[in-house]
C-alpha cells in the first residue's frame, strides 16, 4: 500500500494524470498531514483539472488545517482560486465560522464579502456575530451580500435589521437588496416598512418597483391588487412580467371573484399580442382566474387554438381550474388536432 | 353573468405555481443537477413540482421552492424531483440531434486527425449504458459513416454497474419500444427481427465490449484510459456534487486530448469543472479534451 510520502512525492510528477492521482488519494486518505503539500502543489499547479482535484481533496480531509489554508487562498489574486477556497469553506459548513469570524474581523473589504459567500450552507444562528457585523459594516457590497444571504435563509431574526437599512435615500441597490430578503422573510409588518417608504408604485424606478412588486405579490392584501393591476397601463411593457407575478400570486390570496373590466381588457390585450410569449402565458393564466364568467371562458376556448403553445397551454390550464361541466370534452376535442406534447400533455390530464 | 363554482386555487398548486418561482427552481436544478430547463419547458417542470409538494404535503410553493433550495441538505428531495423531471426510459437513437452532432462532426474530425497520426484506433465509452441501447446506436452510426470501420480497430466499451443490465447488453435483444426511432434503412441493415424483438446483428454487436463498472470506484475508473469519446448521458444528475466532480475528472484521464465528452442534452458540466472546452455543433454543446 501507498504512503502519503509516496503520494506527497508524486505531486510533483512531470505527468498530469499522476499528479491527479496523487491529490485524489490525498484525500481519501483524509491526512492533515497532507494538507501543507497540497497548498504548496497549488502556487505552482497550471493544470486546471489537477486545481480542481486538490480542492476535492481539501474537502475530503476532515482536518482544521484544511479550513485554514482556504482561509488563506482567499487572499489570492486567481478568482478561481479565491472561488473554490470559497467552496471548500462553504462545504465545510458551522466547523469553519470560527475561522471565517476571524476573517470578517480583520480581513478587508474583499475577504469579507468571500466569508459571506462561503455561508451559503450555513444557517444564519450559527453565524449571529458575522452577519451583525456585516450588515453594520461600511462596505455596500458586504452589506448587500449579508441582506441577499439572509433573505434567501429566511432569518427572521434579522427582519428589524433589515427594514432599518430601508431609508428613501439609501443606495438602490441596498433598498432593492432588503426589499427582496423580506418577501424572503415574509412578515407581514415588514409590507409597512416598505410602503412608509415608497407609498407610491406609480413613481418608483423600474428596478425597485419591480422588487416592489415582489414583496406586494406575497404580502398585499386585495387593496393593493387594485393599485398594482392599474400599473399595467402606465408602466412600460418591459414591467409587464412583474406586474402579471404579482397579481397571479395574490389572486388566491384576495379571492376576488370579479375582476375591473379594464383589467380583463389590459390582460387579454397581452394575451393576443404582448410578446414575449412567456408574459402572454403570465396573462393567460391570470385571466384564468375569472374564467368561471361566461365570456372569459369563451375567450379561453378560443385560445385553445392561438398559434402561441404557451397560450395553449395557459388556456389548458385554465379550463381545467374552472370544473365547468363539459369542459373535458372541450379539452379533448381540441386535444384531437394539437401536434405539441406538453400542450396535449396539459389537455389530457 | 353564470356562475359555475368558486376556484379552490389555494388547494391546487398547479394554480399558484408562479413564473418566477419556477424560473427559481430551474435556477436550483441547474445549479445542483447540471439540467438546464428553459421557458418553453415551464409546463414540464410546473406539473412536476406540483406533483412532488402534493407528495409533501406542501400547499404554498414557496415553501417548496425554500426546501429544495436551503433545507434539503442530503439532497433527498432533489433527487425525489429528479427522478421525474428525467426519463429513465432507454431506446435507440435517442436525442438524434446530438447523434448527429457526433457523426457529422465529432466523428470525422477525431477520425481524420487519427488517419493523419497514423493511428488506426477508435475507443469509444458508454458510460452507464443501462441495456445497451446507446452502445449499439453509436455501433451502427460507425458502421454507417466510416466505411474504413472493418479495417481500424474500433471498440465501444459498454459500461454499468448493474449486473442484469450487462447481460441485456450482452444478449443484444430489444423489443419495440426500444427500436421505435431506428431508421428503417438503419433497422434492415443492423438489426434482425425475431417474432415481436429485434436482434442486433453480430458484425454490429462484435463492436460493443460490456463491462461492470461502479463510476464510484476511482480505482477502477484509473484503468478507463485512451477515449476518443465518452459518452454519459443522464447519468451524472444521480451524483452528490462532489462524486459528480471526481467522476468528470476521471473522464477528463480517460480522454485523449482532442477527445469529447457527450452529456445528455440538457446537462452541463460547465459548473463542476473548467478542465474542458466548450465546442458547439449546430444546437448542440458539446466538451471537448485540448
Amino acid at each position: 500500500m501507498s504512503s502519503l510520502k509516496e503520494y506527497i512525492d508524486k505531486l510533483n510528477d512531470p505527468d498530469e494524470t499522476e499528479r491527479i492521482y496523487a491529490a485524489e488519494d490525498i484525500g481519501y486518505l483524509n491526512a492533515a498531514d497532507g494538507v501543507p503539500p497540497l497548498l504548496k502543489r497549488l502556487e505552482e499547479e497550471r493544470s486546471r483539472t489537477v486545481r480542481d482535484v486538490i480542492f476535492q481533496a481539501l474537502i475530503r480531509i476532515d482536518a482544521d488545517s484544511a479550513i485554514e489554508g482556504s482561509i488563506s487562498l482567499l487572499q489570492s489574486d486567481d478568482p478561481q482560486i479565491r472561488n473554490q477556497a470559497v467552496d471548500v469553506l462553504r462545504r465545510k459548513e458551522a466547523r469553519s465560522i470560527p475561522f471565517l469570524n476571524s476573517v470578517m474581523r480583520d480581513g478587508d473589504k474583499n475577504q469579507r464579502k468571500l466569508v459571506l459567500d462561503a455561508l451559503t450552507e450555513s444557517r444564519a444562528c450559527d453565524a449571529q456575530e458575522i452577519y451583525a457585523a456585516a450588515l453594520a459594516d461600511k462596505d455596500l457590497n458586504v452589506v448587500i451580500t449579508a441582506v441577499e444571504n439572509l433573505g434567501r435563509m429566511r432569518a427572521v431574526e434579522f427582519r428589524v435589521q433589515i427594514e432599518s437599512l430601508l431609508q428613501g435615500d439609501s443606495n438602490p441597490m441596498l433598498i432593492a437588496a432588503c426589499m427582496e430578503a423580506l418577501v424572503g422573510i415574509g412578515e407581514e409588518s415588514s409590507l409597512s416598512a416598505i410602503r412608509r417608504c415608497f407609498p407610491d408604485l406609480a413613481m418608483l424606478p423600474d428596478f425597485l418597483l419591480a422588487s416592489c412588486l415582489k414583496v406586494i405579490a406575497v404580502l398585499g392584501s386585495a387593496e393593493e391588487f387594485a393599485e398594482v393591476a392599474s400599473l399595467l397601463s402606465v408602466r412600460g411593457p418591459h414591467l409587464r412580467p412583474a406586474i402579471l407575478g404579482a397579481l397571479t400570486l395574490m389572486q388566491p390570496r384576495c379571492q376576488l371573484s370579479d375582476a375591473h373590466e379594464d383589467l380583463l381588457q389590459a390582460v387579454r390585450a397581452i394575451v393576443e399580442d404582448g410578446d414575449p410569449p412567456l408574459c402572454r402565458y403570465q396573462a393567460v393564466r391570470l385571466l384564468g382566474f375569472w374564467a368561471i364568467h361566461d365570456d372569459v371562458y369563451a375567450f379561453m376556448v378560443s385560445c385553445l387554438s392561438n398559434p402561441e403553445r404557451l397560450v395553449r397551454l395557459g388556456a389548458a390550464e385554465s379550463l381545467r381550474m374552472t370544473g365547468k361541466p363539459g369542459f373535458e370534452l372541450t379539452l379533448a376535442a381540441r386535444a384531437l388536432k394539437e401536434t405539441d406534447d406538453e400542450v396535449l400533455e396539459a389537455l389530457r390530464c | 353573468m353564470r356562475f359555475w363554482r368558486r376556484l379552490d386555487v389555494k388547494r391546487n398548486p398547479m394554480a399558484i405555481i408562479s413564473v418566477e418561482q419556477i424560473q427559481k427552481l430551474g435556477q436550483q436544478i441547474y445549479q445542483k443537477l447540471g439540467l438546464h430547463f428553459d421557458d418553453k419547458k415551464i409546463y414540464f417542470l410546473k406539473t412536476r413540482v406540483a406533483k412532488r409538494m402534493a407528495a409533501l404535503g406542501i400547499d404554498d410553493p414557496r415553501d417548496y421552492v425554500f426546501m429544495v433550495s436551503y433545507a434539503d441538505t442530503n439532497g433527498a428531495e432533489m433527487q425525489a424531483l429528479a427522478n421525474l423531471i428525467t426519463t429513465n426510459e432507454t431506446y435507440m437513437f435517442r436525442e438524434y440531434d446530438q447523434l448527429q452532432a457526433f457523426a457529422n462532426h465529432c466523428l470525422p474530425e477525431v477520425l481524420s486527425a487519427k488517419q493523419a497520426s497514423g493511428d488506426r484506433t477508435l475507443r469509444i465509452w458508454s458510460a452507464g449504458c443501462s441495456s445497451g441501447e446507446e452502445p449499439y446506436t453509436l455501433a451502427m452510426i460507425i458502421q454507417e459513416v466510416f466505411p474504413q470501420w472493418q479495417s481500424w480497430d474500433c471498440k465501444i466499451v459498454a459500461s454499468d454497474i448493474d449486473e442484469n443490465m450487462l447481460q441485456k447488453v450482452a444478449a443484444a435483444r430489444y423489443g419495440d419500444r426500444s427500436v421505435k426511432d431506428v431508421p428503417d434503412e438503419y433497422k434492415a441493415k443492423y438489426l434482425i427481427a425475431e417474432g415481436d424483438e429485434y436482434v442486433v446483428r453480430r458484425r454490429t454487436a462484435a463492436l460493443v465490449e460490456p463491462i461492470h463498472l461502479n463510476l464510484h470506484d476511482r480505482m477502477a475508473l484509473r484503468a478507463m484510459r485512451g477515449f476518443d469519446f465518452i459518452f454519459c448521458r443522464n447519468v451524472l444528475i444521480y451524483f452528490d456534487d462532489l462524486s459528480r466532480k471526481a467522476v468528470v475528472d476521471h473522464y477528463y484521464n480517460a480522454l485523449r486530448p482532442g477527445g469529447y465528452v457527450f452529456l445528455g442534452h440538457s446537462e452541463s458540466i460547465g459548473r463542476v469543472t473548467t478542465a474542458f472546452k466548450l465546442k458547439r455543433f449546430e444546437d448542440h454543446l458539446v466538451y471537448v479534451k485540448e
